[in-house]
Parts: structure tokens; sequence; C-alpha cells
């Protein structure tokens, strides 16, 4: 049933790369934001549209 | 490089450029009111026939697009500009870069929208959707998105605050993806000043066309909106995000994911199978990340209810996201092979997109207008009242379009493949499904006038907040303590990437190249799908002068040209189309839309005098038609001498014309003309039309589906 369902595919090798490219990438990103560490910088970073600058 | 050095920062003084953002507001709504009114008249153009007004400039397929790219670049264009410059100067705590560049830019952007406006209603167009501009705009078109980039990257470096907020993150990924989108979908070889031919053919176009147009959507509707939203809801609520985690992993995964979807508008069609299926692939995976921004954007407000009760800004938002979530659900529903063959020419789509555009742009606009507005101008908005009120009414509108489209497209598509027990369609004329859904065009059009006048109210209430102000405007001064990008404030040093602006457009730029350069790669060598023994021929002279009457009148907006391997739709047009056959077409006119018949196969059909009165009159030959009459095709004429130039410059492009064609062009398609011009004069044609358009496009239309092996 493979077979079949991949005969209708050319390039498949394409596909496959750009897959395991989004998936590495995905769990980079997911380990990245998981770090030690993040927490306080993250919430630096949240509050940045809302943290009020003084007028002067 | 601690954090003790961003506390020890300088405090300075910081004088934002609120004259731009006050200009690109003002812009946003004068559009937004031309827009959506030339929306609601082509809504009842559908209903109505009549409005067409026998006039060129005046028809549906001329102002369809017209009405598509005002919304698209000169509202939600200049919106998306009000927003970037008014929240990236507060983001990155500084000036921007150049206040001349804005003007530029702004002034720039304003005459590309004038020209859109008057060479697409003249027909100058290159006959692909959302990029119907001539070259010469194209080309005026990116040098003003280059200078929008100039500026909003030398602001990047200027800034005064270290750390990039996510909104930032989605402004680079727009511009440089629409950079990307824009240019390569648009190269194209002049004929003359006006006309041009895209590089692309056949599949290719088609493949680079709906990269570019899905895109469009992902990049020019989507990616800066979520970075207004990221900022404007905050801001709006005095909260921060939901969740700065999901936000970051929400925006990699989407701008990766997005670009690849584009094949889900050819879904069952000549596309090769494998492009097909990763199209469905990523759509359906778009759900994800799509979804973690609308969670994201609905979580913030947690806490914050209440201020739905007292705030109409926060009810916009709160719409707009949820349109945003319906639409990315839908979206990826639509792109499912088997749901695609029954929404897709359909009114479904129509109504899709609107929910998006009308529920996630609009409200989305309009929120951040309501917020800009008063703060921009040093006053309160004139009426929380109307405002509550226009979103009342805009959300009627939406609902009623919605709901129309939906069940119009539904409707219809069941129609055209019912069969009964003998295996014969039960609606074999067209005309039939069309008549059944005129009803519901009607409430279209009456939910896209709601939703218009909600938008009036919205132009008197700013109208009104502006009166309101002192007219003493100065551009607000700050007191910031920066944090220098030579200063992390990191703590573990592991967080240099946002740090780093230059490293992450280019991270951003890889992301969005993978799948494009995935997708369109292979199909660049075309010869790899075409079977020899396909060989089809390429259209004559004049048949290619009609063709371009056909690109230029705008029928693809009505009329498909890809007969799709469904049974009833065999049944009913003929065999599927092939790859083979539009293997020369420039652009492919596939189309995405049946508001009439596919006419992959219309050539041979009916006799030309079947066609000639149904150009000048349709109601002549199909009593209920809704087509718009063409009687201006009969008393202009053909431009023979011009084909010369077509037709080398093609023979070039790799389209097989011989010898004689090339060197004789006009007088071939002259006699060509002639013969049909004489046979239509036999059978009764009073006018001398040898010399017309119409017999160019007659001639076309009956070479439709007659080129190929059959």
């Amino acid at each position: 049933m493979k077979q079949q369902a991949f005969a209708h595919f050319t390039d498949t090798y394409l596909a496959a790369i750009g897959f395991f490219l989004f998936f590495f990438v995905f769990l980079g990103i997911l380990f990245w934001i998981q770090k030690k560490g993040s927490a306080k910088y993250f919430d630096y970073l949240s509050h940045l549209p809302i943290r009020e600058e003084e007028q002067s | 490089m601690s954090a003790s050095n961003a506390k020890t920062s300088n405090l300075i003084q910081v004088e934002y450029d609120d004259k731009i953002v006050r200009m690109f507001t003002m812009a946003t709504i004068i559009w937004a009111a031309i827009a959506f009114l030339i929306g609601v008249f082509v809504a009842f153009q559908i209903a109505v026939w009549p409005l067409n007004f026998n006039t060129s400039w005046m028809t549906y397929g001329r102002l369809r697009p017209v009405h598509t790219n005002a919304n698209i670049f000169a509202f939600a264009g200049n919106a998306i500009f009000a927003g970037i410059y008014h929240s990236s100067q507060r983001l990155l705590k500084t000036r921007m870069f150049s206040d001349f560049l804005g003007r530029v830019h702004f002034w720039g952007w304003q005459f590309v929208i004038v020209l859109a406006a008057i060479t697409i209603p003249l027909g100058l167009t290159q006959g692909k959707e959302y990029a119907e501009l001539e070259w010469p705009i194209d080309i005026l078109v990116a040098l003003v998105w280059v200078v929008f980039a100039i500026n909003f990257f030398g602001t990047l470096l200027k800034r005064n605050e270290k750390h990039m907020y996510v909104s930032i993150w989605f402004y680079i990924a727009t511009i440089i993806t629409v950079a990307v989108l824009y240019i390569i979908n648009a190269i194209s070889l002049p004929v003359s000043f006006t006309k041009s031919y895209i590089v692309y053919a056949g599949i290719q176009d088609v493949l680079v066309q709906w990269w570019y147009g899905h895109n469009a959507v992902a990049f020019f509707l989507t990616t800066p909106f979520l970075g207004l939203m990221y900022y404007y809801l905050p801001k709006a609520i005095n909260r921060p995000i939901f969740s700065y985690k999901l936000s970051i992993l929400h925006f990699w995964s989407l701008i990766f994911i997005y670009i690849w979807a584009g094949p889900h508008h050819l879904l069952n069609t000549a596309l090769p199978a494998w492009l097909q299926t990763l199209g469905v692939i990523f759509s359906v995976m778009l759900w994800a990340p799509s979804w973690g921004g609308t969670i994201n954007g609905l979580l913030t407000i947690r806490g914050a209810w209440h201020l739905l009760r007292t705030e109409p800004i926060v009810k916009f938002f709160v719409a707009a996201i949820t349109f945003y979530g319906m639409g990315t659900f839908e979206g990826p529903l639509l792109s499912v092979k088997s749901v695609n063959a029954i929404g897709h020419y359909t009114d479904w789509i129509i109504g899709h997109v609107h929910a998006g555009t009308l529920g996630w742009n609009g409200f989305l606009s309009f929120a951040m207008i309501y917020y800009i507005i008063p703060k921009m101008w040093k006053t309160e908005l004139y009426s929380k009242k109307l405002a509550n009120i226009h979103f009342w009414l805009g959300l009627l509108g939406i609902l009623l379009y919605y709901l129309s489209m939906l069940a119009a497209g539904i409707t219809q598509s069941l129609m055209w493949r019912a069969m009964d027990n003998n295996g014969n369609l039960v609606y074999p004329e067209f005309i039939e499904t069309v008549i059944r859904i005129i009803p519901l065009f009607y409430f279209r059009a009456i939910g896209g006038l709601l939703f218009m006048v909600g938008f009036l109210l919205l132009f008197y209430n700013i109208y009104k907040t502006i009166k309101l102000s002192s007219h003493d405007l100065k551009d607000e001064t700050v007191q910031i303590s920066a944090t220098p990008h030579t200063v992390s404030l990191s703590e573990h040093g592991h967080r240099r990437l946002e740090g780093m602006a230059a490293t992450f457009t280019v991270l951003a730029l890889i992301a969005i190249l993978v799948g494009s350069v995935i997708e369109i790669a292979p199909t660049l060598s075309i010869k790899k799908y075409i079977k020899p023994e396909n060989k089809v021929a390429a259209f004559t002279p004049l048949e290619l002068e009609g063709r371009d009457i056909y690109i230029k009148e705008g029928c693809h907006n009505c009329h498909t040209q890809m007969i799709r391997p469904i049974h009833s739709e065999i049944l009913r047009y003929g065999n599927a189309s092939t790859i083979e056959e539009s293997m020369y077409d420039r652009p492919s006119q596939w189309g995405s839309k049946r508001t009439g018949p596919d006419l992959a196969r219309l050539g041979k059909k009916y006799p030309d005098l079947w066609h000639y009165m149904h150009m000048i009159n349709p109601r002549s030959v199909i009593k209920e038609s809704i087509m718009p009459g063409y009687p201006w095709l009969a008393k202009k004429k053909t431009d023979f001498f011009g084909l010369r130039k077509k037709i080398s410059l093609l023979h070039k492009m790799g389209v097989p014309y011989a010898e004689k064609e090339l060197t004789d062009a006009d007088i071939i398609a002259e006699v060509q003309a002639y013969e049909i011009a004489e046979s239509l004069k036999k059978q009764g044609v009073k006018e001398d039309i040898a010399d017309k358009e119409i017999v160019a496009l007659i001639a076309y239309l009956q070479a439709l589906g007659q080129k190929g092996v059959q």
C-alpha cells in the first residue's frame, strides 16, 4: 500500500528534506523556549508593549 | 554583559514620528471606504446584471480586481503601515530611521494605489489574481517596498531596546517574504509599456501564482496583523500576552509551514499529485500554529473579560481573533482534497475569504484605528456608543455574508454533481445552478452593505474625534531607558538571537525559502511532466490576440479553464484537462471561481454566431444569464500590428511558432479574422466586424480545448 501511495510521487527526497528540516527546527524551538532561566527573560519581553514610558 | 549593565544604561529622550502614523491611519480609513464601496457594488452586480451598464470599465470582470487590490493593498496595506510605524517606534524605543523615507514610502504607496485604480478598470492587467498590476507599476511597488524595508531595518539598527518583541519578528517576516513573493511572481517580459507576458507558463505559472496568492494571504493579511495583535491587544487591555513562549513557537511554525500551502488552490487539477499532497499536508499542519496564535490572543484577555461589556475596542479584538480562529479552522478543512472537491470554484471560498478579511483583517484594523486615533490626536474617542453600533452592524454583516455564501457554494456544488439513476447530470444546463442561488447573492450584498454602513459610523466617529482635538499636534516625546544592542539582558547569555536582527532576518528568510524552493524548483524543468505524445499546438496569432482580450476583460474572474477528473465534471465539460494543454499559456487561466461554466473545452461547442450574439447580449441566447454584455468588443479595433511583437516575444520564450508566423503575424491574423467575419456575415451579422476585437475573441473561444491530441 505504501508503494501505491508513493507511486505518484516524484522527488520524494525533496519533501523528505523539507519535513525533516521542519521537524528538527520545531524540536529546536521547543527546546529553546523551555531552557532554564528564560522565565524572567520572557516576562521582560512580554511586558515590553505595556511598560509605560515617562512622558516629558 | 549582564543585567546590571542594562540597569545602569542611560535615560534618553526620544521624540516619535507621529505624523507618519497619522498619515497612514487617515489613508487607511479613506481607502477602506472606497474599497468597501466597490465591494458592495460588485456584489450587487452579480445579483443584478444590468448594473454592469454595458460599459467596459464598469464591468464586473474589471471591477472585481479593483475591489481585491483596493482591500489588500490600499486598506490592509495602509493599516499595516500605520500600525508598524506606530508600534515599532514604541517597541524599539526610537524614532523611525528617516522621516524622509517614511514620506517617500507613504506617497509612493498612495501613488501605486491611484495607478492601480486607473489601470485595472482600463483593462491593463497581467491576468493573475492579486497580481494584476502591469510591469511598470510592479517595479514601482518593489521600489516603494525597498524604501519601506530600508526605513524599517534602519530603525531596527538604531533601536534603544536590544530585545525585539514578537511583533517585530512578524514585521520582519512580512517585509522580507512579501518582497520575495511579489518579485518572483511578477517577473515578466514587456511587449509594450502596458502589456507584458509572464516568464512562467502552464503549471509553472499556476504554481508560482498560487504560491504567491496564498502567501499574500499569509504574509500580507496574516503575519503583519498577528504582529499588530500582539502589540495592540496587550495595549488595549493593559495586560501582557498569555504566553510569550507560545508566541515564539507560533511564529516559527507559522512562517515555516505557510509557505508550502499554496498548492491547495490547485487540488484535483492537472497539477502533479505529489505537489497536491504536499499542499494538503502542510495546510492541515497549519491548524496547529494558527490556533496557537488564536489561543494566545484570546487567553490574553483572561481576567479582563469584563472589558468586553464596556470597551468596544475589546469587542473588535475578540471578534477579530475569533474570526481568525474560525478562518484558520475552515482553511485546512477546505484543503482536504475531498472537501475541496466540493468547495473549490464555488461561493463557499468567497465566504471563507470574507470571514477572514472582514472579520479578522477588518475588525482588527478597526480596533487599531479606534485605539490609535485618540492617542495620535491627543483626545478621547468621540462616541463609544457609535463604535458599539459599528461592531454589531459589522458582525451582522459578516454573518449574513458568510452564511449566504456558504449556502450558495454548497447548494451549487451539489447541483453541479447531482446525477440521476442513469448516471446523467440532473442539471445539465449550468444556468439552472446559477438561478437557484441568486437570492443568496442578494443576501451577500446586503451583508456587505451592513458592514459598510457600520464602517461609515467609524468614519463619522473618527471625523468627530479629530474635530475634538486641539489641532496643535506635537510629536510625542518620551523618556526611555535604553538597552543598547551591546548589552545582553540575559544572565545566561543564550538569548542572543532576539538581539541580532540580521541573523534573525536571515533565519526567517531561510524558513520561507525552504518550502518555496522545494515546491517550485522541480517544476522549472517542465519537460518532466509533459508526455511527448500529448503535444499541443500554439494558438494562432488571432487566437492569441483573442486570449489577450479575454485576459483584459477579466473573464477568469468568473470562468475557469481546468476540468477536474471528477465524474460529474467530465460529463458536463469533457475530458479532464491535462498539463500539456496549458503549457504555452502566459499566464495560465485555470481560474479559481466558476460564477459561469468552465471554458477549457468550449471550442466548437457552439457556432460562431452564438458567440457573437452571446458577447453582445448574453440574454439573447441564454435567457436567464447573469453575464454582463460586451457590446464594445464589436466596436473596438483589433491591434493586428502589435501581434508581430507579441508572437516574436513568445517565440523567444519557447512557444513553437513557425518562421512565417513570426514575420507575418498580423497578415495571418487578418486572414483568419476575415474568414470568421465573412461566415458571420452569411449568417446575418450586418456590421463590418472583421477588424474588431469580438472576432479575435471568438477565434480564441473556438480554439479552447482544440489544440491538444484528443
